[in-house]
């Protein structure tokens, strides 16, 4: 059994019939036909204000229902307001027996869901106030006054009416106050994504930047959400980074040879092992060291040849040292060791093959003991130490992988910035440094 | 639980609570009042408006644990509004009103005005006035005047502790809190009451046999 949800009353204006949504609740009702002003707080309909005009067409046509938050609600009131006939908004009043009125406004930027609250809010500090814990700026202070009606309400509503007003705002949720000498109320407005005021047939409007208005002072920066989801993907990456650097970078146990070479002669090939890579791939570093040379340059190609199918990875390695005099005094350069690495090598067995001569320098001749006899055979032989491990660690692959990561994120921080002064600079709160950068444009 | 025949019509005329002295025949709508031996007419009740509130008699629920029926109701009006208060009757006896105003519910319960007051109650108590956003403390809550109203008694049903003839005269002034907590002062020019308790939704009643009302779907933490 279910009891009629609408009562139907003649409009003594005009003799239509106006269906009344919200019977015992609604007090005005403002005809769909003549939009004269009803009185229904009483059996007997009365007149406030006789009109005899077409009502206005609205974006959302009174009686549409949609569904919200997981509530069904029907449109049955509908005001324009502005703020002394500037900055004009919308507002439309929702109702279900079974949840009550809530609001849906809009000023064109974007659409906000309103409920009143029956609490006050916590006083936090100058200009911050806290609901359910979460706190909200000042942003916006004035008087707002009723332009247009139609519809039903559950309060004498009129054309004209004055009420103080004064918003505060957090991402995505705005606490709005009315207040006259006789009431005072608090709703909170929470901003609808464009999907959602789909439910109620209205197109969604264009947001910041496309719209060529400002941002709405409680929506969140665009930027906000990805900045956030940047930031924890670039930490994670960053940490993956790290993770990785210490897994593969971890060096095996290293395996040493040494190789001694006669300046001047040919190259010298030798080959050792075996040398064992256990992981599937990884890094090998190989490092040369020929301790004590001066004047003489070893050119070293290494080849890592796996036993099994030949396959060869190849690197090359120069060590080098020079030293002299000259009128500024003594000099020296280059380094007695090369460290040389091979990015991926897969499992296996390995030799390593090493080609390596050594050759004298005699460019700046004279303070060289052996600069005389540059290619005599008496030379003394030089040692070449090599050392060879899996793993290894590419600084420059680190520096580039955290470029990729920082360089989304400082981009996102530039347009959040912008998307934050474009809002602030709307508030009658706003902060100095925004003002500044409003003088400057 | 008491039953009777109605003195004016006959029909059966049953009080659930022992301790509410007034009932309205549901039938012929005189209010049938408990006197020492027996029930007597008291004239009869005017007839409620067509309302789409989703609460009737008959709708049972829970707060704080404790299971309650809704056993009668008085509606209020004035200059710019009307409003319910439906009055619970809980498992262990003791009632409550839930007041219905503009969608938005509280439930309260009397509190004796004894002891020492807030000094609006006590200037209210004594017939005197008070203005939108005095503060008052009650049980350790600080209140302030949210609303104040000169309301008259448009029409009841059902069980009632007092017999509530339309034209009944009261002041009513609402104070809120920042906790959802809440509180109701009234005075009829004789007599002054006070009720607390706070601001509570359909939902949190858990309520059962809400009315069901054409197009509209009972919620489902009603069904």
């Amino acid at each position: 059994m279910s009891d009629p949800a609408i009562n139907a009353i003649t409009c003594p204006a005009c003799g239509g019939t106006v269906e009344m949504r919200a019977a015992g609740y609604s007090v005005t009702i403002v005809c769909q036909y003549c939009s004269s002003v009803l009185d229904v707080a009483n059996p007997d309909v009365r007149i406030i204000e006789r009109y005899q005009e077409a009502a206005r067409a609205l974006a959302i046509p009174l009686g549409t229902r949609g569904t919200l938050r997981d509530v069904e609600w029907e449109a049955i009131g509908y005001l324009g307001r502005s703020e002394g006939g500037y900055y004009p908004w919308e507002e439309y009043l929702l109702f279900n027996p079974y949840h009550g009125y809530r609001w849906l406004t809009t000023d064109g930027r974007g659409w906000s869901f309103g409920t009143m609250l029956t609490a006050t809010p916590d006083y936090v500090s100058h200009g911050v106030l806290s609901v359910n814990g979460e706190t909200y700026d000042a942003f916006f202070r004035g008087d707002a006054q009723v332009d247009y009606v139609l519809g039903e309400f559950y309060w004498r509503v009129a054309a004209g009416e004055q009420v103080q007003t004064a918003d505060y705002v957090r991402p995505g949720t705005m606490l709005s106050f009315e207040g006259n000498e006789s009431e005072r109320n608090w709703t909170l407005n929470e901003l609808l994504s464009p999907k959602e005021i789909r439910a109620f047939g209205v197109d969604p409007p264009r947001p910041w930047p496309g719209s060529g208005r400002p941002p709405l002072p409680h929506q969140p920066s665009p930027y906000g959400a990805n900045l956030k989801s940047f930031l924890k993907l670039g930490l994670i990456t960053f940490a993956a980074l790290i993770f990785i650097i210490i897994l593969f970078g971890r060096k095996g146990e290293p395996q040493a040879f040494t190789m001694a070479l006669t300046p001047g002669r040919e190259a010298i090939s030798q080959s050792f092992g075996p040398i064992m890579l256990p992981r599937p791939r990884q890094a090998v570093t190989i490092s040369a060291e020929a301790p004590g040379i001066d004047n003489l340059w070893v050119d070293i190609d290494y080849a890592l040849v796996d036993r099994k199918t030949q396959a060869s990875y190849e690197a090359y390695g120069l060590v080098e040292h020079y030293s002299g005099r000259d009128s500024d005094g003594a000099w020296s350069e280059g380094s007695r060791d090369k460290t040389t690495k091979l990015a991926v090598v897969p499992a296996g067995t390995y030799d390593l093959v090493v080609d390596a001569s050594a050759s004298r320098w005699s460019g700046s001749g004279s303070s060289s003991s052996y600069a005389t006899d540059g290619w005599s055979g008496s030379e003394p032989s030089v040692s070449l130490d090599i050392r060879i491990a899996p793993g290894g660690f590419f600084l420059s692959n680190f520096w580039l992988a955290l470029i990729v990561v920082i360089v989304p994120i400082g981009f996102l921080l530039w347009r959040h910035a912008s998307f934050e002064t474009a809002r602030r600079n709307e508030s009658d709160f706003a902060a100095s440094d925004s003002d500044d950068d409003e003088d400057d444009e | 639980m008491l039953s009777v025949n109605c003195p004016n019509c006959g029909a059966e005329v049953v009080f659930r609570s022992p301790a509410l002295p007034v009932k309205v025949c549901d039938y012929c709508r005189t209010a049938v009042t408990r006197i020492d031996d027996g029930v007597r007419a008291a004239g009869e009740m005017a007839v409620l408006p067509f309302d789409v509130s989703p609460i009737r008699i008959g709708t049972r629920g829970r707060f704080d644990g404790q299971g309650f029926d809704v056993i009668g109701r008085v509606r209020w009006g004035w200059s710019d509004g009307a409003w319910n208060e439906w009055l619970l009757l809980f498992a262990d006896g003791r009632d409550a009103w839930l007041g219905e105003a503009m969608g938005q519910f509280m439930l309260l319960f009397e509190k004796p005005l004894e002891g020492s007051l807030a000094r609006v109650v006590s200037r209210l108590a004594k017939g005197g006035d008070a203005t939108i956003g005095d503060k008052a403390m009650i049980d350790g809550i600080d209140y302030q005047v949210a609303d104040i109203k000169d309301a008259v008694c448009i029409a009841c049903e059902g069980e009632l502790p007092f017999t509530a003839p339309a034209g009944w005269k009261v002041k009513s002034v609402d104070f809120r809190s920042n906790t959802g907590a809440c509180a109701s002062f009234q005075h009829d020019g004789t007599e002054a009451s006070l009720y607390t308790g706070r601001y509570v939704t359909l939902a949190e009643l858990h309520p059962q046999d809400l009315r069901a009302l054409d197009g509209w779907t009972i919620p489902s933490f009603a069904a």
